[in-house]
Order: C-alpha cells, then sequence, then structure tokens
C-alpha cells in the first residue's frame, strides 16, 4: 500500500516539478550568455498563460491530434511510477521492466509524429518524420546498451538492476560501467537538448510537430517533454547510479535517498546544461553518425562482457 | 578484487587506450595517447610480477616504461616536428563505427581461440591473453585502416605491445635477454619507421598511404 502511494506521489511530483527543471536551464543558459534572462518559475508562467487561451485544433486533423497531449503526459507518469526514485527498489515492480520501459517512451513518440502528419501541415510533417528518425536511431543503442547490462546483471526489472550495480555484485564492473556510458550518451540525445534540439525557439530536430499545437494542448506537450527529461534522467540514476537510496522503506532512509536523488539530478542536469552551452546545433544528416558511436561503445561493452571483466 | 581481476581489468584498458590510438586523427594526440596506453602496459607488468612474485616482470616493467611511455613517443613527436609542412589530418579509410566492431569482432575471435587452450599457469588470465593475443589484429587494424602512415607506425606499436603482453603472461621466468630483444627490436624499427617517414615526406610531401603509389629508391 505504501508502495503504491509513493508511486502516486512520485507521478504527481514529477508533473508539479517538470516546468522548474527546464524553467532552471533556460535560467542557466541565459547566465552562461550574460543575460539577465527569465526568472526560474518563467515556464510556469508560460503554461498557466496557455491554459487560458483558446484550444486551436487545423481543420484536417483527426482525433489523433486531440489525443496525443494527455497521452504523451499519462504514459510518462505511468513509466515513472515504476522508476526506484527515492527507494532502490522499484515501487510498483511490474512497471519496473526495462523492455516495457523503452517500448512505452517509443508509444508517445508514435502519437506525436502520427499527429504532425494529422494536422496536413508540411512543416510539422517533415518535423515528425525527423522524430520519428530519430527514434529509429536512437532507441536501439539505448536498448544495446541497456542489453549488455540485462546480461550482465542476470534481470530486466530497472530496481533490481539498481541493486546489482549498487552493491557492486554484478561480475562484470567494466562491462557495467561501459554499457553505462553508452546509455548516458543515448540519454543525452533522448533530451532533446542543443546539438539536437534548441527547445527555446523554434523546434527543427526534435519537437516540430508542436508548430500546430496551441493553447492547453500545447501546455501538455511543453509539459510532458519536459516531463520526459526528467524521466530519462532518473532512469539513468536508478540503474547506473543509484548509490545511497533506501533499501528499506524506513523514513530516515527515504529521506536520504531522496535528497540524494535530487543531488545526482541537479548535478547531471548542470552538466547537459554546460554541456548544451558550448556546443553548435548538429546538422541532421550527422545525428546517424552520433548514435552508431553510441552503438560502438555499446559493443565494446558487450566484447567485455564476454571477456568476463 | 584479487590480482588476477586488476590485470584482466588492465587489459580491458589496453584495448580502450589502442582504440583511442588508432581513433585520435591528430598524430600528436595519438602519441600522447601511445603514451598512455604504455602506462597501462607497464602496469600490467607491474601487477603480473607482484601477483606471480617473479622479480622479473618488474625489471621489464622497469625497462618497458623507459622505452615504451617515454623514447618510442619520443621519437615519433620529434619526427613529427621535423617535417617542415605539418600533416593534415587525413581522414582514415573506415567510419568509427566500423573500426569498433572490427576490433570487437577480434577480440570475441580471439576469446574463441584462447578458451580452446588449456594451460594451468594462466587459468584466471584467459581474458589478458585473449586482449593481449587480439592486439595482434587491433595493430593490423589500425595499419590497414588508416591513411597516414604516421598512424601506420602505431599499428605496429600495437601489435608489437600485445606480444609483450602475452610473452609476460606465458613466460613470466624468461630471462632478461628475451626481455632485452623484445624491447630494443621495437624500439630499432620504430627508429628506422620514424626514419623512413622523415624522407618519404621530405622527397614526396605527403604522408598519404594513397598517394605513396610510385615510390622511386
Amino acid at each position: 500500500m505504501i508502495l503504491i502511494i509513493l508511486a502516486c506521489l512520485q507521478a504527481i511530483l514529477l508533473v508539479a516539478a517538470a516546468p522548474l527543471v527546464s524553467g532552471s536551464a533556460r535560467w542557466m543558459r541565459a547566465k552562461f550568455q550574460t543575460r539577465k534572462g527569465p526568472p526560474i518559475l518563467q515556464d510556469y508562467y508560460d503554461i498557466s498563460k496557455l491554459f487560458k487561451r483558446q484550444d486551436l485544433h487545423t481543420k484536417d486533423s483527426s482525433f489523433v491530434h486531440r489525443l496525443m497531449p494527455p497521452l504523451f503526459i499519462g504514459v510518462m507518469m505511468l513509466i515513472f511510477m515504476g522508476i526506484p526514485v527515492v527507494t532502490r527498489f522499484s515501487p510498483i515492480p511490474l512497471l519496473g521492466d526495462v523492455i516495457l520501459i523503452i517500448y512505452l517512451m517509443v508509444l508517445p513518440r508514435l502519437f506525436f509524429a502520427l499527429s504532425a502528419i494529422d494536422t496536413g501541415s508540411s512543416y510539422a510533417g517533415v518535423g515528425g518524420i525527423r522524430e520519428l528518425l530519430i527514434g529509429v536511431l536512437v532507441e536501439p543503442a539505448m536498448l544495446l546498451a541497456l542489453f549488455v547490462t540485462i546480461l550482465a546483471t542476470g534481470t530486466t526489472n530497472v530496481g533490481e538492476m539498481g541493486m546489482m550495480v549498487g552493491s557492486f555484485a554484478a561480475v562484470n564492473p567494466v562491462a557495467v560501467a561501459l554499457a553505462g556510458v553508452a546509455f548516458a550518451c543515448a540519454c543525452y540525445m533522448e533530451l532533446g537538448k542543443l546539438p539536437y534540439d534548441l527547445a527555446e525557439a523554434e523546434q527543427e530536430l526534435q519537437e516540430g510537430p508542436l508548430s500546430e499545437y496551441s493553447g492547453p494542448s500545447l501546455a501538455y506537450c511543453k509539459i510532458a517533454l519536459y516531463m520526459k527529461q526528467i524521466v530519462v534522467v532518473s532512469l539513468l540514476v536508478a540503474i547506473f547510479i543509484p548509490f545511497g537510496s533506501a533499501t528499506e522503506l524506513t523514513v530516515p532512509a527515504m529521506a536520504l535517498g531522496l535528497v540524494l536523488y535530487l543531488a545526482k539530478v541537479v548535478v547531471i542536469f548542470f552538466i547537459c546544461t554546460i554541456f548544451e552551452n558550448v556546443v553548435a546545433r548538429v546538422r541532421f544528416k550527422l545525428f546517424g553518425h552520433q548514435t552508431w558511436t553510441v552503438v560502438g561503445i555499446a559493443a565494446l561493452a558487450l566484447v567485455f562482457f564476454v571477456l568476463g571483466i | 578484487m584479487d590480482g588476477f581481476m586488476i590485470v584482466n581489468i588492465l587489459g580491458g584498458l589496453l584495448i580502450l587506450t589502442s582504440l583511442l590510438v588508432i581513433l585520435i586523427k591528430n598524430p600528436k594526440n595519438a602519441a600522447y595517447m601511445y603514451g598512455g596506453q604504455a602506462l597501462v602496459l607497464v602496469a600490467i607488468l607491474a601487477t603480473l610480477g607482484f601477483v606471480t612474485g617473479s622479480s622479473e616482470l618488474y625489471t621489464w616493467s622497469v625497462t618497458a616504461f623507459f622505452t615504451k611511455v617515454i623514447i618510442v613517443p619520443a621519437i615519433i613527436l620529434f619526427a613529427l616536428n621535423k617535417m617542415q609542412a605539418k600533416p593534415d589530418d587525413l581522414a582514415p579509410r573506415f567510419a568509427l563505427v566500423t573500426t569498433v566492431l572490427l576490433v570487437v569482432g577480434e577480440v570475441i575471435l580471439c576469446y574463441l581461440a584462447v578458451s580452446g587452450i588449456e594451460l594451468p599457469t594462466v587459468a584466471e588470465l584467459k581474458p589478458a591473453l585473449a586482449i593481449s593475443l587480439a592486439h595482434f589484429f587491433i595493430g593490423l587494424t589500425c595499419i590497414i585502416s588508416q591513411r597516414n602512415i604516421v598512424k601506420q607506425i602505431f599499428g605496429y606499436c600495437l601489435m608489437e605491445n600485445g606480444s609483450h603482453v602475452s610473452l609476460a603472461l606465458l613466460a613470466p621466468e624468461a630471462p632478461k635477454l628475451v626481455e632485452i630483444g623484445i624491447a630494443t627490436d621495437a624500439l630499432f624499427s620504430v627508429v628506422i619507421m620514424a626514419f623512413l617517414v622523415l624522407r618519404i615526406q621530405r622527397s614526396l610531401k605527403t604522408l598519404d598511404a594513397n598517394e605513396l603509389t610510385k615510390l622511386k629508391g
């Protein structure tokens, strides 16, 4: 029962905290460029403003266009309910399966691209196709990295993987570490940050489909995209950096787990923001080369697994 | 974690560093990276010496430190500085991922080859033995994948490092004379190759192996 409450709390907190994460990234970006920049809470203001606006859909659009924003948010909440955040184990073990999580991440992406084609706008359509292409390139790389971890830990459950890694029980430390590096690279591509996208201005690589959304639908989409960033980072933390999270359900252990989780996420987003501000946007055609690099790292991890180190 | 595990992990690091030597485009940076790889090699020799308790391996690691970490990169850096026209970063023949996957395949093949051999002395060190055997092929990969002839010298050096590690694994009690033979052999071949590269660069003004189709004596 406590675990179910914990899972629901996680999902609600995810929705509440999502604009804060993107807002602080924008604020830091402004500081890097020595601008005054928007306040950290700016994304909350933007979203509350969007909710007051009219919800417009193009004439030709079907139910897909209306369904996508709530579906995106719903799926992200569902995924986050299964990810260990303050605890070492998954609050709902059924949802903690890593293959399920990856496939659940594909579902909103498919609807995202479909809704773009659904609008009839050619610009959004191109954005949708690019979004799908990125999915096709990143997700196999992500799965390959996780595949090595699954082999090394002998389980597909996020919580149990984290437990093995956290107690250094995995027999192949080098393979797991390298798989973690590959997974972190793939995660960064999923975040939709600068070399691959610039979410503040017009969207080009990822998130192109947003161009035909307005009002509350756009607000939903924005929250969902920010939520996705937190979900991806939490997945990385849960599997590869689970150190310090609560192994039993006591208040002090969980408080420590929460503090450490927040610290890890803040550090990761800080590193991401630094990286985001020192690179230029990558040409779309070169994206495939970089996902191949991730595949290369994952293949090396597989070798180390075979060698038993 | 016991000493054998440390040797195996260092062997994994050896693969990573050799890959970096192959993949780094600028020959100067590759030379520094090669120095780093030789440092890993020295660590392997020293750890093996500690684990097996053989004093020869300590002397091996000391000589390897001087010949491989200092002298070989120094020779190549010296040759690079001597060149009048600075070598431009020649693009390799293969894409990055092709090289990585080739190396991955080679290591797995070598592991399969080694797993058939039963040797009582290296039962725990089989991964390290597979890695040292694979370095022969990794060196070959470096030679065929690079157009820059300076980078091709590193391919030879990688092969040589592999043979050094496998000798240390299979015959830790080998007399010093063998070791001196290996070290000086590598040293002189690098000197000769660096000299050849300098002459080629001076007379043909290129480091591109693709353009060296009609060498005249």
